[in-house]
């Protein structure tokens, strides 16, 4: 029996859709790869086909969060690097809501600062996509290409924001946004500084 | 490099030195140097652009008040006191959104050009026109998780530029899908808590610098300009005072307060109903009659007192920028953050203080000064001062009649009054003093600026009258 393409896609919808109601439903940590493969009527093992490990799970539902999020933020003309970023990460958060409770183990995984080599079916799309669209940003705003250190600092100011995001108490998770925009700011004003003391 | 509390007591002014003008404008630039940071980051640029200027100006302010704890204080004291201040300052000139609440001091300064340095008054000009602190996606992010959608969605029509920076946030037009014209009061997020913690590593910096009974009081009024700072970041409190002053006025008094549009406000947005028309520089640009000037002096002095004595509201944040001269020839007050509610321990303490007022007697004004900031019987150079600013405050209520409050000389007698005082560090008082102060120079300093002449003793009567007040004690 062939195995369409179309069917394959359906699976992994499927997976991801249950996976969602799962981590929401049970927590991130007690939901097991064999729950989720039950729940999707598939074997354990086809499971495995589609995603290697539980965090790539998760990691895919961010790419495909990110992706909801590009699409939301295609309309927004923003008049500074920092607005720009801020907007872009706005948007992603508001997407990821859903999995707020659970991006802390991404954050241990694909997110993470010191992740060399990345899972194929998750987390890297949106990684290298994220980091791409950072560097276009900044060209857009006249901050040129960006150097591997300035995407690393980037990196970890984004990963820090989404760490304090998970934990943020305070009402509406307002917190996080005065944390961005400042994270944000701080990294375009760096950004300028280098700038002009490299001119 | 941050100047050290030496340096910067040494720019301040002398005590008793006459000539203040040159040192205080030296002052600021001492200050200045507090904010030269390592990275020149984006959000401290933008949003302290005005947060910074002001507290610098509020630190000066608070410096001068405090040099005095300082003068005969042994070396190492100062030193132990000095590396606490230093961080405190330091902590200072990040809380950016002192730039509403400290700074008010520095607006009514402003109103002054006669009398400040004219430094001062070109930086608080300026203040007016810089741009607000939150870029658009920032804004549409908070209306968006506070009412539910985009700003666009929400409102038929919305203004992305901000008309004005608010103390703890900025404000917008829009316009309602009912078609109302509205000003929508945003705010910073999290600015609420950060004031909280902020106070609190700063009172905790301070705390080893006290060096005299004093200090407590002045302690105390720290806190409790602490607590009106947060109350202004309540906007639900600001939506509850703007409803229970608005049903105090009548259409014949003239005085327009702005509805709110509760289904639109939470409490971080306050929508308010937009009042359209002139603050008093531009109104005072238009050349108005004499007899215009003391209308709308006439009108602001009667909606202090009407909240004040049928509310029991005492508005404490009287400033021009607070004040609108509508096109209609309405008066419009708007701002009602900085709201005291008189309770009735406060109020039975402000009855004596009318008693005073009206009576005009020296033995009663002087009973109450005693009282109100605990003077003994050999302190008789501060009673001396005390009664000599409360006679100032007072002369314009209890005489009766037109009063200029256009005469200069007149004023330069309270701002001298107001400086001994504080050189001489007579700030044992009631912990809301301050915030009566500021009132009361708020007052003057608008009417100065209007150049009016009016008398106060008559409005203050009808107000008086319209409630029913027992003053059968008063003869």
């Amino acid at each position: 029996m062939r195995i369409t393409a179309e069917k394959k896609a359906a699976t992994r919808e499927r997976i991801l859709d249950v996976a969602t109601e799962l981590f929401r439903s049970n927590g991130y940590d007690a939901t097991t790869t064999r729950d989720i493969a039950v729940a999707a009527e598939i074997a354990t093992g086809t499971l495995f086909n589609y995603f290697s490990t539980k965090e790539a799970i998760v990691g895919a539902l961010a790419d495909a969060a990110v992706v909801r999020a590009r699409v939301e933020q295609a309309n927004i003309a923003a008049e500074s690097l920092e607005e720009a970023l801020f907007a872009m990460i706005v948007a992603e958060l508001r997407q990821f809501k859903p999995h707020r409770k659970f991006i802390a183990p991404l954050l241990e995984t694909w997110l993470c600062p010191i992740a060399e080599s990345v899972d194929s079916n998750g987390g890297n799309l949106s990684r290298v996509e994220h980091l791409e669209m950072v560097d276009s940003l900044a060209r857009e705003h006249g901050l040129g290409e960006l150097a591997p250190v300035a995407l690393q600092l980037y990196w970890t100011l984004y990963t820090g924001v989404l760490a304090f995001w998970a934990a943020d108490k305070s009402p509406k998770q307002e917190d996080t946004l005065a944390l961005l925009d400042e994270s944000m700011a701080m990294f375009a004003g760096w950004l300028r500084s280098e700038q002009s003391e490299s001119k | 490099m941050t100047p050290n509390i030496s340096e910067l007591i040494a720019a301040l002014p002398e005590s008793g030195d006459e000539s203040k003008a040159t040192e205080a404008a030296a002052l600021p630039a001492a200050l200045a140097k507090t904010s030269l940071r390592p990275i020149p980051i984006g959000r401290l640029s933008r949003l302290t652009t005005l947060g910074t200027l002001q507290a610098k100006i509020g630190a000066a302010y608070l410096f001068h008040w405090l040099r005095g704890w300082f003068r005969n204080a042994e070396a190492n004291e100062r030193n132990l006191a000095e590396t606490h201040w230093q961080t405190a300052l330091r902590l200072l000139d990040s809380m950016s959104y002192l730039r509403g609440a400290v700074m008010k001091a520095g607006q009514t300064l402003a109103n002054f050009p006669d009398i400040a340095p004219q430094q001062f008054v070109d930086t608080l000009q300026q203040l007016h026109a810089e741009a607000p602190p939150m870029h658009w996606s920032l804004l549409s992010e908070m209306v968006r998780n506070e009412l539910g959608d985009d700003p666009e969605n929400v409102f038929a029509e919305f203004d992305k530029q901000a008309f004005a920076a608010a103390s703890l946030g900025q404000v917008h037009r829009a316009r309602l899908k009912t078609g109302e014209e509205v000003a929508v009061k945003i705010q910073y997020p999290g600015i609420a808590r950060a004031i909280q913690s902020d106070f609190r590593n700063f009172f905790l910096f301070l705390l080893p610098s006290k060096l005299n009974r004093d200090w407590e009081y002045l302690k105390d009024q720290f806190n409790d300009l602490r607590q009106r700072l947060e109350q202004e970041t309540d906007y639900e409190l600001e939506a509850a005072n703007l409803a229970k002053a608005r049903a105090l006025f009548r259409d014949a008094d003239g005085i327009a307060i702005p509805r709110v549009f509760p289904q639109y406000s939470t409490a971080r947005v306050l929508t308010m109903e937009l009042l359209d028309g002139l603050h008093i520089t531009p109104f005072m640009e238009r050349g108005p009659t004499q007899e215009e000037r003391n209308e709308v002096a006439r009108k602001m002095m009667r909606a202090w007192y009407r909240m004040m004595y049928s509310g029991r509201m005492f508005y404490a944040d009287f400033h021009p920028g607070n004040f609108l001269v509508l096109d209609d020839g309405r008066l419009g007050v708007v701002d009602f953050g900085f709201i005291m509610m008189l309770d009735d321990d406060e109020w039975e303490r402000y009855r004596r203080f009318d008693r005073a007022q009206t009576t005009g007697r020296p033995e009663d004004r002087v009973a109450v000064v005693k009282e109100w900031s605990e003077i003994g019987d050999n302190e008789t150079d501060r009673l001396r001062v005390l009664d000599e600013y409360a006679q100032w405050c007072w002369l314009s209520r209890y005489d009766g009649g037109d009063f200029d409050f256009g005469d200069e000389a007149d004023f330069r007698l309270g701002v001298d009054l107001f400086m001994e005082m504080i050189r001489k560090r007579y700030t044992r008082s009631r912990p809301n003093t301050p915030t009566i102060s500021r009132c009361q120079f708020g007052w003057r300093s608008v009417f100065y600026q209007l150049k009016a002449k009016f008398d106060i003793r008559s409005i203050a009567e009808e107000e008086i009258k319209a409630t029913d007040w027992d003053r059968s004690d008063y003869a």
